[in-house]
């Protein structure tokens, strides 16, 4: 029966992929994304991750994380990939509801907010058990669709945008001019990494922001916004904030053919290799791991307690439902550490600590 | 002249073209002598663009032999015709305006100028010069070719076609297709002269609807009609009434006109302007147009008469005097004022004006009147298509279907659907801005016969023209403009109408 | 080609002698806009007549302009090709994948230039035969190229991002001549840009795609070979995107999936804003050297004048509109679509 299922994904997936980009390669890409594991016990039930794309260094891992989880309990593994497209993501989910017979754990990245509802009341029918990541609908609970609807897991912006900035200020030794490179103006963790760099302005007098521009999470921007403050600036700028690792690798560039690359501290967000890489060769001062392999890993594994009996979701408090998760602070000092644990090698996790990186009840 | 004395440049012999349900040439020999202008005219559909496809070599024949110089030669393709010495310059021109006139005349032939992939553009314009001295221009080669007016355009084609002496083996073989549609009367002159000038150099094929041109510049004329050659005859023993005889088979009259259908206009008086001027364009004009009258107006280029069809048509708006329609003081801004007021303007450029040629027959028609057609926001198909084929029916439109897209159609049946759009509309006046102009014979005839027609009914008309001829033949009242203001007023009933002398001392 | 609107005035212009060739005056109209612009910003912040900035403006400049100089020759033939960021994608990353890099053993050093021009050339002769021999529009055919290149790059890549460890190909971007002290990437954009012109003008490839804007079958009636240049300008503009491609990836030092986001419209709207005619048939590469000129020093100005981020993207729609107005010969056109 798994084999069925994965069967007919596989297809769909790569007929989209041909569709989408008309490339043979591109779908060969995908295709080998979608990996089954066959079970020991057929009332195991079958763990799904439902996210955007593999062609991504972020979703990639977060599909090892699930890899890995699945694994360690011998269930069925099955990566569903929605290619940004609404429709695909929540009818793929249907398809595999309706294959498993609701015996199935899902852990969704939605493509968009208003994707979650759906898929929620589709699950929630189906009688599987769902948790949804970053989107959903402000005014939709995990608690209202107990016990299906296991948890919702989202990281805040603020802290981490903070801590950012903390840690470019003392690369600078706690004074002088900055310059900032924001992600799309309408973009909520752009809005919230932003304000966390306010807060710590605000907090740190003698760091100066000579200017902030927003460099739509573009590489390209942000190379040609930061060459232009070169110019206003010149010496004055001490350091570089960037919303994103993109953004905060082009900053570098810019500063390595004015010759100045490693002598202006600069800080991303995202941690991507290259970001870890940039802190390890003393060109940027820092950068936050979201650590997607948890995302993928944990994820699943809340579900999977859940529907095995390991814990009942409607028992548990509402910071366990709808939770913020705990990024990974990476600056110079461990950021050979978690180079060699998390990227050089698989990284190993307790998949049973589920609660281990809750950080507070989301606030709407 | 006599054939037999000498080898002629060209000569068809037999040639046989058949399409999917047409035979286009049946048989068709036709001889050119060296240095000699060869008219070639007939009704559309007579073969003469088929015929001219052949010998560009567009078209492969399907029977018979083209001879050069009297040896048998294929033309496979266009270039493999001016490489042989077949030079074309088309009726829709085919300069490229974005082109300065030197890389239009050596367009294709760079190769000569090029050395090592690299175009010498000084030796490239020199030569240029040289041919565009040739045919007497004092142009730039230099210069953009859409700076220039249509005549020196002609005689660029002209001097590039010339460009194939230096390629062709053998004699050159220029065909002139309707040359002077575009062209005005002095511009004809010009061409004419160069043409003669350039016998020595070329024979020419002369293909004209304009029958006392083809008298005027040829030496020998072909007629065709349904295909085949009906007649050959030197030029110097020809009429007008007579060719045109040949082209339709029967003859040319007065009844040409359709006089006899001229009833006298009603006493209704549809559009009053007084005084009407237009900055330097016109001054102080001032005409009564009844209901079922058509108004003349006659006038050389910069009279004024263009742009007073321009101020009725709503495309330029007069500056002092007054403009009445149905006893309402008017000023068209725009051209959809001058609809809203009845006004149906018919113009020249029918391809680009009057018809959207990529919507069908239907569409067009009722495009003018779409409102009254729209029930709940939404075009009532069923209404349209009845509405259309009425029309197709009663103007006798030759189309396979009223869905059969403009493109396709013949000129004469475009302008009977432009002409279709405005009856539809209701239009009370109709502008008609040279209606004739590219059309044969047999479609000048079943237009007049329309606007006849829609007199009738009430309909009033204000024409201009490409000939005086038409002008008296149509009109109840001729206009005669000059330097912006009206100088006669002539009444042009059946059996009383001016002579042209009369008009044109007015005139110049 | 507007005959039509020719008609309308057939003795408007009839000095010949007097008409300049191809630059007109419609077409001075982006440079003034340009010297302008400069000069606003100098006053506000005169940093930006500093050596320092002109490098960079120059270098902001260089990808820009060896992308339009490939979209001139075919906007020039009333074509368009929205393929410039697949090409320049795959480009970057198959050179990322040559050179001494983060991922594989490759280290085919400045050889791998010629393979990626090569990749660039094949990926514009694929947009031309298609478009040419299956008839499909270059819209479309170039539409499907886009994503393909993007595609298989992603596919090559796996979604990540490559360091290119190659200091020669680095130095593309970062090192700079002795002489002048401007970036080697920017002469070899100048140099792109010569190459070009002498294309455009004394080459008959650049001949004919002027004749093929001005009027296919008008061309086609002086014996080209329309077809035939369709694939060739095609296959040019590919080489021009390859070499984009190749400055995008020593610029920022790696090669990923998303190194061409958003440079079709910088393309596209450089070439516009340069006079070069949508509809084909007028334009030229100096006019889109002035256009990228334009757009960049834009930018680059909004930042020095501190104008605030949200206002920036408007002012540059607003620029689009003002140079295409200005350049526009309003005359010959009638009928705007």
């Amino acid at each position: 029966m798994v084999k069925d299922i994965n069967g007919l994904m596989g297809r769909r997936v790569s007929r989209r992929g041909l569709l989408k980009g008309g490339a043979a390669l591109g779908a060969a890409g995908v295709f080998p994304a979608i990996i089954t594991r066959r079970s020991f016990a057929a009332d195991t039930p079958t763990l799904v991750n439902s996210i955007r794309s593999l062609s991504n260094p972020y979703h990639a891992t977060w599909n090892k994380g699930g890899e890995a989880f699945a694994k360690s309990v011998g269930a069925d593994y099955v990566t569903l990939v929605t290619e940004g497209n609404s429709e695909k993501g929540v009818s793929d989910i249907r398809a595999i509801l309706a294959k498993t017979g609701g015996n199935v754990v899902i852990n969704v990245d939605p493509n968009d907010a208003p994707d979650a509802r759906p898929i929620v009341e589709a699950v929630k029918e189906a009688g599987g058990y769902v948790i949804t990541q970053w989107n959903k609908p402000e005014d939709l609970h995990p608690w209202d669709f107990d016990p299906n609807y296991v948890a919702h897991i989202s990281f805040s912006g603020v802290p981490y945008g903070k801590a950012m900035a903390e840690a470019l200020f003392k690369a600078m030794g706690g004074k002088g001019g900055i310059v900032a490179l924001g992600g799309i103006q309408s973009n909520i963790p752009a809005i919230e990494r932003k304000a966390g760099l306010d807060q710590a302005l605000a907090e740190n007098p003698d760091i100066k922001l000579l200017d902030f521009q927003v460099a739509n999470w573009s590489d390209t921007e942000a190379l040609e916004k930061t060459n232009a403050w070169l110019t206003q600036f010149g010496d004055e700028i001490g350091g570089i904030w960037a919303a994103n690792d993109g953004m905060g690798l082009a900053a570098v560039e810019a500063l390595r053919a004015d010759g100045r690359a490693g002598q202006v501290p600069v800080t991303g967000i995202d941690g991507i290799q290259l970001a870890v890489e940039a802190i390890l060769a003393g060109e940027m001062a820092g950068t936050v791991a979201w650590d997607p392999y948890w995302q993928g890993g944990m994820g699943l594994s809340i579900g999977y307690h859940a529907a095995t009996g390991a814990f009942d979701p409607a028992k548990e408090p509402k910071d366990h439902r709808e939770f913020y998760g705990t990024g990974v602070i990476i600056t110079a000092d461990n950021a050979q550490d978690y180079y060699d644990s998390n990227i050089k090698a698989e990284p190993e996790l307790d998949w049973n600590d589920i609660w281990g990186r809750v950080s507070g009840q989301i606030q709407y | 002249m006599s054939p037999a004395a000498a080898t002629p440049a060209l000569s068809l012999a037999g040639i046989e073209k058949r399409f999917p349900g047409v035979h286009a040439l049946k048989d068709v020999s036709i001889d050119i002598m060296p240095g000699e202008v060869v008219g070639l005219i007939g009704e559309n559909g007579a073969g003469k663009s088929t015929l001219m496809k052949i010998l560009s070599g567009v078209y492969q024949p399907d029977g018979g032999e083209i001879r050069l110089g009297g040896q048998p030669t294929r033309f496979m393709n266009a270039a493999d015709a001016n490489l042989q010495g077949i030079g074309m310059v088309f009726q829709e021109q085919s300069l490229l305006t974005n082109l300065s006139v030197g890389e239009n005349i050596y367009l294709g032939t760079e190769a000569a100028f090029t050395r090592f992939g690299m175009i010498d553009w000084k030796a490239l314009n020199a030569a240029a010069s040289r041919q565009l001295e040739k045919v007497e221009v004092d142009v730039d080669p230099r210069a953009r070719t859409a700076d220039l007016d249509f005549a020196t355009r002609q005689m660029v084609e002209l001097a590039k076609t010339l460009t194939l002496e230096d390629q062709a083996a053998g004699h050159l073989v220029i065909l002139l297709d309707e040359p002077t549609s575009v062209l005005e009367r002095a511009e004809i002159e010009i061409l004419f002269s160069r043409v003669r000038a350039l016998k020595s150099r070329a024979s020419f094929i002369f293909v004209s609807h304009r029958l006392d041109e083809v008298l005027e510049l040829s030496d020998r004329i072909y007629v065709m009609k349904d295909g085949a050659v009906v007649a050959d005859l030197p030029a110097a023993d020809a009429n007008v009434t007579q060719l045109h005889q040949l082209m339709v088979g029967r003859s040319l009259q007065a009844e040409y006109y359709r006089e006899g259908l001229q009833k006298p206009f009603q006493d209704e008086v549809v559009v009053e302007a007084e005084a009407l001027s237009l900055g330097h364009d016109y001054r102080d004009v001032s005409f009564s147009l009844h209901a079922g009258e058509i108004l003349g107006i006659a006038g050389v280029i910069g009279s004024g008469r263009e742009e007073l069809t321009r101020t009725l048509a709503g495309f330029a708006p007069h500056d002092r005097g007054k403009l009445r329609i149905g006893g309402k003081e008017v000023r068209f801004r725009t051209p959809a004022e001058a609809v809203d007021n009845g006004m149906g303007y018919i113009p020249r450029e029918r391809r680009v004006e009057g018809l959207v040629l990529f919507l069908s027959v239907a569409a067009n028609i009722t495009l003018g009147n779409l409102r009254s057609l729209t029930r709940n926001g939404l075009i009532d198909n069923r209404e349209e298509r009845r509405l259309a084929t009425r029309w197709v029916d009663r103007l006798n439109v030759k189309t396979p279907s009223i869905d059969a897209l403009c493109l396709n159609l013949s000129g004469g049946n475009q302008q009977k659907v432009v002409l279709a759009k405005w009856l539809n509309a209701k239009a009370k006046v109709l502008i008609l801005d040279h209606p004739t102009r590219g059309l044969d014979v047999g479609a000048k005839e079943e237009v007049y016969e329309l606007v006849r027609a829609v007199t009738a009914e009430g309909v009033a008309v204000v024409l201009t023209s490409d000939t005086l001829e038409e002008t008296i033949g149509l009109s109840h009242t001729v206009l005669v403009m000059r330097d912006g203001a009206i100088t006669h007023r002539a009444d042009a009933r059946p059996g009383g109408k001016p002579t042209q002398v009369e008009l044109i001392e007015h005139m110049v | 080609m507007t005959p039509s609107a020719d008609a309308e005035s057939p003795r408007a212009s009839a000095s010949p002698k007097s008409a300049m060739h191809r630059f007109r005056l419609a077409s001075w109209a982006p440079v003034i806009v340009l010297v302008l612009l400069c000069a606003v910003i100098a006053v506000i912040n005169p940093n930006f007549l500093s050596f320092g900035n002109f490098v960079r403006i120059a270098q902001a400049a260089m990808i820009p302009l060896v992308l339009g100089l490939g979209a001139t020759f075919i906007i020039l033939m009333g074509s368009i090709d929205l393929s410039v960021e697949g090409i320049l994608t795959l480009s970057a990353v198959i050179l990322s994948l040559l050179v001494l890099n983060g991922a594989n053993g490759n280290d085919l050093g400045l050889l791998a230039i010629p393979l990626v021009l090569l990749v660039g050339a094949g990926v514009g002769f694929i947009n031309g035969a298609v478009h040419v021999k299956l008839k499909v529009p270059s819209f479309m055919t170039t539409l499907g190229t886009w994503f393909i290149g993007v595609g298989v790059a992603n596919a090559l890549l796996g979604g990540t991002a490559v360091r290119i460890n190659d200091k020669l190909v680095r130095a593309l971007a970062i090192s700079r001549d002795p002489l002048v002290g401007l970036p080697w990437g920017v002469w070899i954009a100048i140099f792109c840009f010569f190459v070009a012109l002498v294309i455009q003008n004394y080459t008959r490839l650049g001949r004919y795609i002027y004749a093929l804007g001005g009027g296919e079958d008008l061309a086609g009636l002086s014996g080209i070979r329309a077809s035939r240049v369709r694939i060739m300008a095609f296959t040019l503009a590919g080489v021009f995107y390859a070499v984009g491609g190749i400055l995008a990836a020593a610029q920022l030092g790696l090669g990923n999936s998303q190194i061409g986001l958003g440079r079709l419209f910088t393309t596209i709207t450089a070439v516009v804003v340069g006079g070069t005619s949508l509809a084909g048939g007028s334009g030229s590469v100096q006019q889109t050297l002035v256009g990228v000129l334009v757009v960049v020093v834009l930018s680059n100005g909004m930042v020095l004048m501190g104008i605030p981020p949200s206002v920036q993207i408007g002012v540059q729609g607003l620029m689009i509109i003002a140079a295409v107005a200005l350049s526009m010969d309003r005359k010959l056109v009638r009928i705007v679509k």
